[in-house]
């Protein structure tokens, strides 16, 4: 029964057309998966006004970040759930390493009695001080970066293009990746300095009535609303999210750099691998979307406008526990965190 | 290793929940997207995943399960394995190709509404490692039918099946996108992770597994065993959240939707499964049949899990879904073999005497229901009706061209009739 146009060997997926160049690995598992993006006449096999038909027109079809074809866009990491998790395994292999470490050499633990000059670190060893800012600066950090990790999967599932859903998905998992490692030194801390570093009220309280964080928390609460696909991007990947990595992975790790907490300051170093990834296709997709619609800048741009501002109260509200550190940071994290965004922002083509 | 227990931390991971002050919580969790069923927002916060698992410890994990799995493909790839299956049983991977790759790798956008819009922070991180996984399932299974493309053109739906409207394809995407890519992720925990993966696929992967090594398919067998062990780890979403809404007075909302996705899936469960089980695996292969397998594994234990939450069986359970264990494929069967023209993959009419026999014993009065219809095939392939066409067949019933029936109104019915389903519904 097979027809004759079927015999003739097929190189590669019909749905890809008369594609000139093989398709690798990575195209083959990823181009073309979203059956319901344009399609006529609503997204999905249902009644045309079923409301997740209508959200899908409206915040997806209907926003104004579209290009006539999303299906050219490319991971620069090019990424295949396979390829991830090799990466990631062989990073958490890593840190395993790095957190064996550093349990075995005491780093959590409080230093011994009769030490000189208790406010601050001893090589390797927190000081109440240092662990009276691990308190209000690093324990509640799990709060704002689960939001990220919501943020992240909702761009993941409005996506116009698997190519875009699959960059927001590793995203969203690396932010757990993230939160997962502060919380487990945060128990570390907890068994040295106190249970009550470890108790949900701790955490949540700071983020709730925290005076430093309701800045913060003000915008990624506004975040978790910006339903137009194109501005949950633009809001979590080229404002909010950079502005918060720069923060907690590079000025956050400065600080625990200067205040003797070796381990903290490797674990940031660490987290910013994955920061750099997300900037880099975010980058990308920028580039690529302006490349083909160029009046795409103006559009992005005023969504930046929106949302730097806010970003930037979150960083301002943050910045002024770093200085309550034994030894603060030398430069100013406000500034800093503005001048990296700033250099980002450069290469999002906007 | 890092020294302490995944349970000395793990509460850390998930504890994330906390009161909205800036935007309101109908405004976060908007109910297409999220229907909390009238619970209070805290209610949902002690929701408890049965299964731990933590970041580092699924990479580890998935990374060594993908590496066996793809080692597996890669040597089966360069041998005649494929070559050498049973047609019956290639058609019933190609089937399983086009109706399940692209679904599952939609049920990641399924996953990533719930690590959104699920109503807790630790439902959230299942729903986030559900998320990958699923992904995991789309590109697997698109990847392995992919390296069939140049024995098999077939394997091409794997792929695009999803994007035609050949009437099983229409009839999967009707049924998923009710299930999960259009539905609030509420209703998705019981309806895809509960009732679907929980009640259907995982057992389903089981049995097909265990057939796949039979028939000496490594390759899928491999494929499938390993997406299992995934799907048995998040369809663990469903549980608890049922467990809330039924302590919440929310039992109706439960038994409903259960209800209603049971019957969906049952009905594209008989589709692939039942003609894989009792028609395309061949006769030395086959252990048990379909209605065996849904008695036993589907009907006791997923009645059990009902049971368990409080849950009653479903309303049709007794008077319309029991009798259709009898009759339901074996009638979908004749009707795909009949337009097999319509469908992706070879029907095998599995129909031989010693196969009418398994299914007679199997099914006592098979024969007389459904053995009948095939003799009729067997005179056309007999030659008893010359030509073995349509033409042919009306020519032995005795109707000339003149007294064939045809439309008595010459269709102007259809001249009137609004074409445009908004028009037809306004």
């Amino acid at each position: 029964m097979t027809g004759a146009a079927n015999r003739r060997q097929q190189k590669t997926w019909s749905m890809f057309g008369d594609v000139r160049r093989r398709p690798t690995p990575y195209e083959v598992v990823t181009g073309r998966f979203h059956y319901h993006f344009r399609r006529d006449p609503v997204p999905f096999e249902m009644d045309p006004e079923w409301s997740l038909n209508q959200w899908y027109l409206a915040h997806r079809e209907g926003s104004p970040f579209q290009v006539d074809d999303w299906e050219g866009f490319r991971d620069p990491a090019k990424l295949t759930y396979r390829d991830y998790v090799a990466l990631q395994h062989d990073r958490e292999i890593y840190l395993d390493a790095l957190v064996d470490r550093y349990e075995g050499n005491g780093t959590a633990a409080t230093p011994r009695s009769g030490q000189a000059n208790p406010g601050q670190a001893a090589p390797g060893r927190p000081g109440p001080g240092w662990v009276d800012t691990l308190r209000t600066l690093f324990v509640p950090l799990r709060f704002p970066l689960h939001v990220l990790q919501m943020v992240g999967l909702y761009v993941g599932q409005m996506a116009p293009s698997s190519y875009i859903t699959n960059c927001a998905h590793f995203q969203a998992a690396d932010e757990m990746r993230r939160i997962q490692r502060i919380a487990y030194w945060t128990r570390v801390l907890a068994d040295a300095h106190g249970d009550d570093l470890a108790r949900t009220a701790t955490a949540r309280r700071a983020w709730e009535d925290g005076p430093a964080w309701q800045p913060l928390r003000q915008t990624l609460e506004h975040l978790l609303i910006a339903y137009d696909w194109g501005e949950a991007f633009t809001g979590l990947n080229l404002v909010v999210k950079p502005a918060v990595d720069t923060l907690v992975n590079e000025m956050f790790g400065q600080l625990a750099e200067a205040n003797g907490d070796r381990f903290l300051a490797e674990l940031c170093t660490e987290f910013a691998r994955d920061a750099r990834r997300s900037q880099d296709w975010t980058q990308a997709l920028t580039g690529y979307a302006i490349e083909r619609r160029p009046e795409l800048a103006g559009v992005l741009d005023d969504w930046v406008t929106t949302w730097r501002p806010r970003a930037d109260e979150g960083v301002e509200g943050l910045a002024e526990l770093f200085t309550t550190a034994p030894r603060p940071l030398a430069a100013d994290v406000t500034a800093r965190v503005r001048e990296v965004h700033d250099e980002f922002l450069v290469g999002t083509s906007i | 290793m890092p020294r302490l227990a995944r349970s000395e931390w793990y509460d850390l991971t998930r504890d994330m929940n906390w009161s909205l002050s800036y935007v309101k919580e109908e405004e976060v969790w908007p109910a297409e997207l999220s229907n909390g069923f009238g619970l209070p927002a805290e209610a949902w916060w002690v929701w408890d995943e049965p299964y731990k698992v933590t970041y580092p410890e699924y990479v580890h994990n998935q990374y060594g399960k993908d590496a066996g799995v793809y080692a597996v493909n890669a040597v089966i790839g360069r041998s005649k394995v494929y070559e050498q299956l049973d047609p019956g049983w290639k058609s019933a991977i190609i089937a399983h190709y086009g109706v399940i790759a692209i679904p599952e790798y939609l049920a990641s956008l399924a996953e990533s509404r719930m690590g959104r819009f699920g109503r807790a922070a630790a439902w959230r991180n299942m729903a986030t490692f559900g998320t990958l996984d699923e992904m995991r399932h789309g590109q697997i299974q698109t990847y392995f039918p992919y390296g069939l493309l140049a024995k098999e053109p077939r394997a091409d739906w794997a792929h695009k099946a999803l994007h035609t409207n050949e009437w099983g394809a229409l009839a999967a995407r009707s049924l998923f996108d009710d299930m999960f890519t259009a539905n609030d992720a509420v209703s998705t925990a019981v309806q895809l992770t509960f009732t679907f993966e929980t009640g259907f696929t995982n057992l389903q992967f089981l049995g097909m597994a265990a057939d796949a090594m039979k028939v000496g398919d490594v390759d899928f067998g491999a494929l499938i065993s390993s997406i299992q062990t995934d799907e048995a780890r998040h369809s663990q979403q469903g549980e608890p959240t049922i467990k809330l809404l039924v302590e919440h007075g929310r039992k109706d909302v439960a038994q409903q939707l259960v209800d209603h996705m049971f019957w969906r899936s049952w009905r594209l469960f008989a589709l692939l499964t039942g003609l894989s089980m009792d028609y395309y695996t061949p006769l030395e292969h086959r252990g048990h049949s379909f209605k065996e397998f849904m008695r036993e594994w589907i009907c006791k234990q997923f009645l059990d899990q009902f049971r368990d939450f409080g849950l009653e069986k479903p309303w049709y359970w007794d008077e319309h879904f029991l009798p259709e264990l009898d009759w339901y494929h074996h009638a979908l069967q004749l009707g795909i073999w009949y337009w097999r023209p319509t469908v992706w993959w070879n029907p095998d009419a599995g129909v031989a005497p010693e196969e009418r026999e398994w299914l007679e014993e199997k099914y006592p009065g098979w024969h007389d229901t459904f053995g009948g219809h095939w003799d009729v095939i067997d005179r056309f392939l007999g030659g008893q009706i010359q030509p073995p066409t349509m033409e042919g067949a009306l020519a032995w019933m005795g109707l000339s061209p003149d007294e064939m029936g045809r439309d008595a109104t010459d269709y102007a019915w259809a001249q009137a009739a609004p074409h445009d389903r908004s028009a037809a519904r306004g």
